[in-house]
C-alpha cells in the first residue's frame, strides 16, 4: 500500500533491513551470535546482519512492492517483540526499545520510530497477550468438541481463563503499574478500551455465550469487572504464586454466577406468576361463559 | 557557497542570534529532544561548523547517562560494597557511556571556531572534526546511528547527493534528522516574514558583520529551498522509510525525519 507513490528509481534502492519474509528462519541463528558483539563501541563495522546482499530490485512494473518483502510494520513488531525481554530491567520505555532493536542489529535509533512513552510497546504486548489467550481458548474448544476433555462449567471456565490471562503479566508485574498509567493517556485509551472489549468478548464467545439480548452488555460488563480487579489485586499480591489473587478471583466469578442466577430466578418466578394468572384469568372466563351458557 | 561561509565563519553565532531572536536555539533543542539519543550513539553533524548540535547532544546523552547510572545505583542496595566499588570503576569511564559526535563540514574555518568554541565550553571528550563534502562523505558504509543536517542542506548544491550519502553512511536503522528553514502556509504570517527577511536580515548583516552580500544570498537561498512535502519525497526517494516533518512556528522551519530500514 505504501509504496503505490514510489516511483521507479526507489524501487532500485534496496533496503538494508526489511527483508523477505522467507529470510525470516535463516535469521534466528544469527542473532544469537551477534549478540555477544554489542557489548563492544557500536562504531564498529556491525556484524553479519544481513548476509544475504545487496537485495534485486523490487520485481513488477510501477514500482509495486514484492509481496514477498517485510512491511515497515511487520518490522516495528519485530522490534518491539524483541523489546520485551528488556522491559523488566528498563521499564516500558524507549529504552528498552532500543535495546530490541540492538538485538536484531538495527541501530539503537531505530527507537525513534516510536512515542517516547512507550505506547507502543504496552499496546502490542497486550495485543499479543490476547492473541496468545484466544489460541488457548480455541485450542481448548477443540479438544473439548473431539471429546478428548470435559466441558467445564461456567465459572470454572470463566476463573481460568481469566488467570491464563493475567498470568502472562507475570515476568512483567513490577512494570505493569507503569504500563496501567500510559494504558489510560487520553491518547491510548480507544486502543487499549477496544483491546480489553475484544478479550472480554473472545472469552464470552469460547464460553458459549450465544446470547443476542440485553444480557450480552451485562455479562460484558461484569466479566470486564472482574478482570480489572482482579488485575489491580495482583499488583499488590505478595502472596506465593499470586494464590491470593486467584482466590480472590474464584470468589467475584462465584459472586457474579449467584447474581445471574438470582436474576434468572426472579425471571422465572416472575413469568410463572404471569402464567398463574392468565391461567386464572383463563378460568374465569370459561367459567363464566359456561355458567352464561348452561 | 566556500567563500560565502568563510567570511560568515566567525560571526555566524552572532549573527544567528539576532536574525532568528535568539529562538534558534530552541529549535535546535527541539531537534535534539526529538531524536532522543541513547548513551552509545554514534552521531554525525554534518554542515555542523560551530558545533551547536553536536554540543546540545553531548549534553543531553550525559544526563540521559546520569539518570541511568541513578537508576542502576537503587538497584544496588543490596549489594556489597565490593560489588558496588567494581560497577563505580566500570561506570567510571563512560561519562557518555561511548556516545560519539563526528562534526563534518565542507569549511576549515567553521570547524576551526567550533574547536575553539568546544575548548572554551569545556567538552573534551567524544568530538571529532572532520573536514568533508556532504555529497560526498569520508566515511565507510553503514557507520552512524544518527545523521544530522541543521541548516545546511540548502547550502548543498545536488540536495540528492547529500541524501544520497546519508542514507549511505548510515546504520540499517538509523535515523536522518534535518532542520532547515522552510515554507510558511499561513499567508499573513508569510507576508511578515518575507518583510522581516529582505528588509531586516540583510541590513543585521552589513552592521554585525559587515557582509551584505551573503545575507542576501541566505534569504534567497532559504526562499529557493523545496517546501515541506517536496523535501519529504527527496528524503523517501533516497531510500528512506517512515519519513515525516514537523514545522516549527508555522512552518518557518521544519524538521524532516527519515530511518533506513
Amino acid at each position: 500500500v505504501r509504496c503505490q507513490r514510489c516511483p521507479p528509481l526507489r524501487a532500485l534502492q534496496a533496503s538494508a533491513t526489511l527483508r523477505r519474509a522467507s529470510d525470516e528462519h535463516q535469521k534466528e541463528p544469527l542473532t544469537s551470535s551477534s549478540q555477544q558483539h554489542f557489548d563492544s563501541p557500536p562504531a564498529g563495522p556491525q556484524p553479519a546482519q544481513e548476509p544475504q546482499g545487496p537485495r534485486p530490485s523490487y520485481t513488477g512494473q510501477g514500482g509495486q512492492q514484492s509481496e514477498d518483502y517485510e512491511s515497515e510494520e511487520q518490522l516495528q513488531h519485530r522490534i518491539l517483540t524483541a523489546a520485551l525481554e528488556f522491559v523488566p530491567e528498563h521499564g516500558w520505555t524507549a529504552e528498552a526499545i532500543a535495546e530490541g532493536a540492538k538485538t536484531l542489529g538495527l541501530s539503537v535509533a531505530a527507537a525513534g520510530m516510536f512515542h517516547s512513552d512507550g505506547s507502543e510497546l504496552i499496546l502490542h504486548f497486550v495485543s499479543e497477550c490476547n492473541t496468545k489467550l484466544s489460541e488457548l481458548l480455541r485450542k481448548e474448544q477443540k479438544l473439548v468438541q473431539l471429546g478428548e476433555a470435559e466441558k467445564k462449567p461456567m465459572d470454572e471456565f470463566l476463573r481460568d481463563a481469566v488467570e491464563a490471562r493475567l498470568r502472562m503479566l507475570i515476568p512483567y508485574i513490577e512494570k505493569w503499574p507503569q504500563a496501567l498509567s500510559v494504558l489510560l493517556l487520553p491518547r491510548n485509551i480507544p486502543s487499549s478500551l477496544s483491546l480489553l472489549t475484544s478479550m472480554i468478548d473472545d472469552i464470552w464467545h469460547y464460553a458459549g455465550d450465544q446470547s443476542t439480548d440485553f444480557s450480552w452488555y451485562t455479562r460484558r460488563a461484569v466479566l470486564t469487572g472482574i478482570y480489572n480487579s482482579t488485575e489491580l489485586v495482583m499488583l499488590q499480591d505478595s502472596s506465593p504464586d499470586f494464590e491470593d489473587t486467584w482466590r480472590f478471583l474464584g470468589n467475584r466469578v462465584a459472586d457474579a454466577m449467584a447474581m445471574s442466577s438470582t436474576a434468572s430466578q426472579v425471571q422465572s418466578t416472575g413469568e410463572a406468576v404471569v402464567q398463574g394468572l392468565m391461567g386464572a384469568a383463563v378460568t374465569v372466563s370459561n367459567a363464566e361463559s359456561s355458567r352464561a351458557v348452561g | 557557497v566556500y567563500q560565502v561561509f568563510e567570511s560568515v565563519a566567525k560571526k555566524y553565532d552572532v549573527m544567528n542570534d539576532s536574525m532568528t531572536l535568539g529562538i534558534h536555539r530552541v529549535w535546535k533543542d527541539i531537534l535534539i529532544h526529538k531524536m532522543n539519543p541513547s548513551p552509545g550513539t554514534l552521531l554525525l553533524d554534518v554542515a555542523g561548523g560551530t558545533g551547536d548540535i553536536a554540543f546540545r547532544f553531548i549534553n543531553y546523552v550525559r544526563s540521559v547517562r546520569e539518570r541511568q547510572l541513578q537508576r542502576r545505583l537503587r538497584h544496588h542496595q543490596n549489594l556489597s560494597w565490593q560489588e558496588i566499588y567494581e560497577s563505580y570503576q566500570k561506570d567510571k569511564c563512560k561519562s557518555l557511556g561511548d556516545s560519539q559526535v563526528v562534526v563534518c563540514d565542507i569549511n576549515r574555518e567553521m570547524l576551526k571556531v567550533g574547536k575553539q568554541k568546544a575548548q572554551h565550553l569545556g567538552y573534551s571528550e567524544g568530538l571529532s572534526w572532520v573536514l568533508g563534502n556532504a555529497e560526498e562523505l569520508p566515511f565507510d558504509d553503514d557507520k552512524f546511528d544518527v545523521y544530522t543536517i541543521a541548516f545546511g542542506i540548502r547550502n548543498v548544491t545536488r540536495i540528492d547527493l547529500a541524501l544520497q550519502e546519508a542514507h549511505r553512511v548510515l546504520k540499517p536503522g538509523g535515523r536522518f534528522l534535518c532542520l532547515e528553514f522552510s515554507h510558511v502556509s499561513n499567508p499573513l504570517l508569510s507576508r511578515l516574514y518575507d518583510l522581516y527577511s529582505f528588509q531586516v536580515i540583510p541590513v543585521l548583516g552589513e552592521v554585525i558583520a559587515g557582509d551584505w552580500k551573503s545575507y542576501q544570498y541566505l534569504v534567497e537561498s532559504i526562499r529557493r529551498f523545496p517546501p515541506q512535502e517536496e523535501l519529504k519525497a527527496m528524503i523517501e526517494d533516497a531510500g528512506f522509510f517512515k519519513v515525516d516533518y514537523e514545522n516549527l512556528n508555522f512552518g518557518i522551519v521544519a524538521i524532516h525525519s527519515g530511518f533506513k530500514l
